[in-house]
């Protein structure tokens, strides 16, 4: 048999014995679960929570207050309730005030602007090199702790050598872009609901004027914190826009709901009736506000 | 003989009249059925060694594995569970990983194996969360001897047929190198006394010499594959059969080859259909592992043949097995799948893996072209179960244990992206890689399985 031995080939592998032992492989990191808040501070909470409360005792007092006219229309002398109902309403609006301010002051604090942004065709044709360094530069102008940052490490943490330009992309998009989106939507259906909630147990315009502008600056706040960017001028700009035509909306859609409710005579059902009407069309408003953010920050 | 075989279609019929169980099956399972097929020593074992303790500790451990496979998102899976298919034995998992604790790899597989992988995922639309809690994503693997896949082409055969063409493929290179030996036997047998047992056993045993050499020798098509094994399998001994020269097996009243052609027959009826209804049962998922390092290491002439086999596997499951074709391809209207996966790539440094994937390309389109017209969309694959080696300073060159357990430093020169362009006095020595001793990290960071996995459940 051995006879007909093919002759050995030429190796076209060469070897070496090197002098060191061979080094050890990290297992790869653990990913938490990404447990972004918007806002940790208790304090924050707890002046919420006054508002909401002292919100909700308007709601009843006022409530209360016009069923009691109402019944006992021959009272006239009622200064009790009155006063009581006026300190209430006052810690109520200086609370939302200093809140409105806050938010105000937290959005200026998320310190990047977009400036620059990802031009997704660009992208498309890019090798695997440059792409990743566009991708970091542009990662570079995410706000530290927001959602977005916490992505990117992530994603950078799923990278690995044998991963085509094609699969950075796919990646990214699905570390990245797509997760900051949905958690955006996320923050951006809460905080509609919570300015529906606050217009419904307001119980009067300026009480939800003041609210719609405490929970737009809150939403615009929060969701830029979700991308850790904040919009540049041109985009404070429109933002804004949109705020006051969303005021102007609120407004325009309060005297319609005066007017039917004046029509149906003033009772407590009617109040009901316009409270939830305009709730509604509060948190569409919200929204509309949140969904030009996201688009600017996108 | 052949338990194994008979209990295949018990499980489906049991599910049907337990209600519960079908209510699952209906709306909250998806199942796959993944059939691996590749030859023997292809890295099947090992790749679904790797699988399970990637995906156990991608879900429990929640360690960043595996991040291409975005249909199955880390964050939905609840937890994952095996377990085994009746009438299977369950795959030896545990004794493959202890094996690799002890720095030794896993055993050639002997005997079939089958097991369920299910995965829960969670459910997170809110209205589906009420009515469907969960979706379970259910894996069935088979794993076998490699010796036995090679054998089902013979399916299509008569005795005569086959002997005719394995005597001319031994005729041929690379066999004729190892093939001397048992054709001198034959010549030198005496074909006009009657085929007694003690006279059978005789050239039974020559032809295994011959079959076993030319296994070491890397030789891929081998027929009888399955008389390599003394498993519980096909009984060689009392029903065996070798290829015989042509001047007997065109005599029909020959005595040799009358009792030949009866014990292929009974290899057939008895073994080999049993065999692929139940490898190829129910999957519209279709793994071909291939190791090229195998063939790089051997010859050129090694990797024609491996080219050879493969188109000759194809067929067996794309036109020899109608029942697979139909109920999955046709009849769902779904598309059938196949992967063809080149295996054990951390043993070829990064920078000749494009070449490394044409060449699978090149050795896969055989195969390709046996569905061309059909509804089957294939791709192919580079995975590595495990990262042995390391990359070095050099682009083409790399670093790994050796036998003797020193680390070793190997540099390629270019290797060939299609058969084509290896020269026929030239090879690639095999790296013979040993288990690391951080083996389980090295697990964790395997190539190309996600990739494989995403293209298979989307
Ligand atoms: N370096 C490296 N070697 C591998 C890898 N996978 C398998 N091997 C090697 O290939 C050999 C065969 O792998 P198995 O998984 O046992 O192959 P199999 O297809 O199950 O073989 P049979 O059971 O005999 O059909 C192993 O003993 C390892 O030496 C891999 O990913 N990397
Ligand atoms: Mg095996």
């Amino acid at each position: 048999m051995s006879a007909e031995r093919p002759t050995p080939l030429r190796s076209k592998v060469s070897q070496r014995t090197l002098e060191q032992s061979q080094p050890k492989v990290d297992l790869p990191v653990r990913v938490e679960r990404l447990e972004w808040q918007a806002d940790g501070s208790a304090s924050r909470l707890s002046l919420g929570s006054i508002a909401l409360m002292s919100g909700a005792l308007c709601v009843l007092g006022f409530a209360l207050f016009d069923a009691m006219q109402s019944i006992i229309v021959n009272f006239s002398a009622y200064p009790v309730a009155t006063s009581l109902l006026g300190a209430l309403l006052s810690v109520f609006t200086l609370t939302l005030s200093v809140l409105t301010f806050r938010e105000w002051q937290g959005f200026t604090n998320i310190s990047q602007y977009t400036q620059s942004r990802l031009q997704e065709d660009v992208l498309a044709e890019m090798d695997k090199a440059p792409l990743l360094t566009a991708l970091r530069d542009h990662a570079r102008h995410f706000s530290k702790h927001s959602y977005a940052a916490q992505c990117f490490t992530r994603f950078e943490q799923s990278l690995q050598d044998d991963h085509s330009a094609a699969e950075v992309r796919k990646l990214y998009k699905h570390c990245v872009t797509d997760a900051v989106e949905k958690k955006a939507q996320e923050v951006l259906k809460k905080e509609s609901v919570a300015a529906g909630s606050m217009t419904f147990i307001s119980p009067n315009h300026l009480i939800q004027t003041l609210v719609i502008v405490w929970i737009s600056l809150r939403t615009i706040r929060r969701v830029s914190l979700v991308f850790g960017l904040r919009p540049g001028r041109l985009g404070n700009w429109k933002l804004l826009k949109v705020l006051a035509q969303n005021l102007a909306a609120q407004s325009i859609f309060d005297l319609a709901t005066d007017e039917v409710t004046n029509q149906i005579s003033g009772s407590l059902s009617a109040k009901f009736m316009e409270n939830s009407a305009e709730a509604v069309a509060a948190g569409a408003l919200n929204v509309r506000l949140g969904k030009t953010l996201i688009r600017l920050l996108r | 003989m052949y338990p194994v075989f008979d209990k295949v279609t018990k499980p489906f019929k049991k599910l049907a009249s337990a209600g519960r169980e079908q209510f699952d099956q209906w709306f909250l399972q998806d199942t796959h059925r993944f059939t691996i097929t590749g030859l023997s020593r292809s890295g099947k074992s090992m790749l679904f060694t790797s699988l399970m303790t990637i995906l156990k500790h991608r879900s429990e451990g929640q360690y960043n594995c595996l991040p291409l496979l975005t249909r199955l998102p880390m964050e939905l899976v609840e937890h994952m569970r095996l377990e085994p298919i009746d009438g299977y034995t369950l795959f030896p998992l545990e004794e493959h990983l202890s094996e690799l604790d002890n720095r030794r790899w896993p055993q050639p597989t002997e005997q079939v194996y089958g097991f369920k992988l299910i995965v829960r995922l969670k459910q997170i639309a809110r209205v589906k969360q009420w009515l469907l809690p969960y979706t379970d994503v259910v894996f069935e693997f088979i794993d076998y001897p490699g010796e036995w896949v090679t054998d089902l082409p013979m399916l299509n055969k008569t005795y005569s047929q086959w002997s005719d063409s394995t005597w001319a493929q031994q005729a041929s290179e690379p066999q004729s190198h190892f093939a001397g030996g048992w054709q001198q036997f034959v010549r030198e047998f005496d074909f006009e006394s009657s085929p007694t047992s003690e006279k059978v056993q005789q050239l039974l045993d020559a032809y295994l010499r011959y079959l076993h050499e030319a296994k070491q020798q890397g030789i891929s098509m081998l027929q009888p594959g399955s008389f390599l094994l003394d498993s519980d399998g096909y009984d060689w001994r009392k029903a065996g059969f070798t290829p015989l020269p042509a001047k007997i097996t065109s005599d029909v009243s020959h005595p040799w080859n009358q009792l030949f052609s009866q014990h292929f027959l009974q290899f057939q009826s008895q073994w080999l259909n049993p065999l692929k209804q139940s490898t190829f049962k129910e999957a519209d998922k279709q793994i071909i592992l291939i190791d090229l390092f195998e063939g790089l290491n051997h010859s050129k002439q090694h990797l024609y043949q491996l080219k050879e086999t493969l188109s000759h596997l194809a067929e067996t499951f794309v036109y020899g097995n109608p029942n697979w074709f139909s109920r999955h391809v046709l009849n769902k209207s779904q598309i059938g799948k196949v992967a063809f996966v080149a295996t054990k790539m951390d043993l070829a440094p990064a920078a000749q893996h494009d070449n490394m994937l044409s060449l699978l390309k090149d050795i896969s389109a055989g195969a390709v072209a046996k569905f061309a017209d059909k509804p089957i969309k294939f791709e192919h694959f580079l995975v590595s179960a495990i990262q042995t080696t390391d990359a070095d300073s050099e682009a083409d060159s790399l670093r790994f244990l050796n036998a003797n357990r020193e680390y070793v430093e190997a540099s390629f020169e270019p290797i060939p992206d299609a058969i084509k362009a290896m020269p026929a006095d030239e090879h690639f020595p095999l790296l013979n890689a040993q288990v690391p001793d951080d083996y389980l990290p090295r697990i964790l960071n395997g190539r190309g399985l996600d990739r494989l996995l995403q293209f298979l459940l989307e």
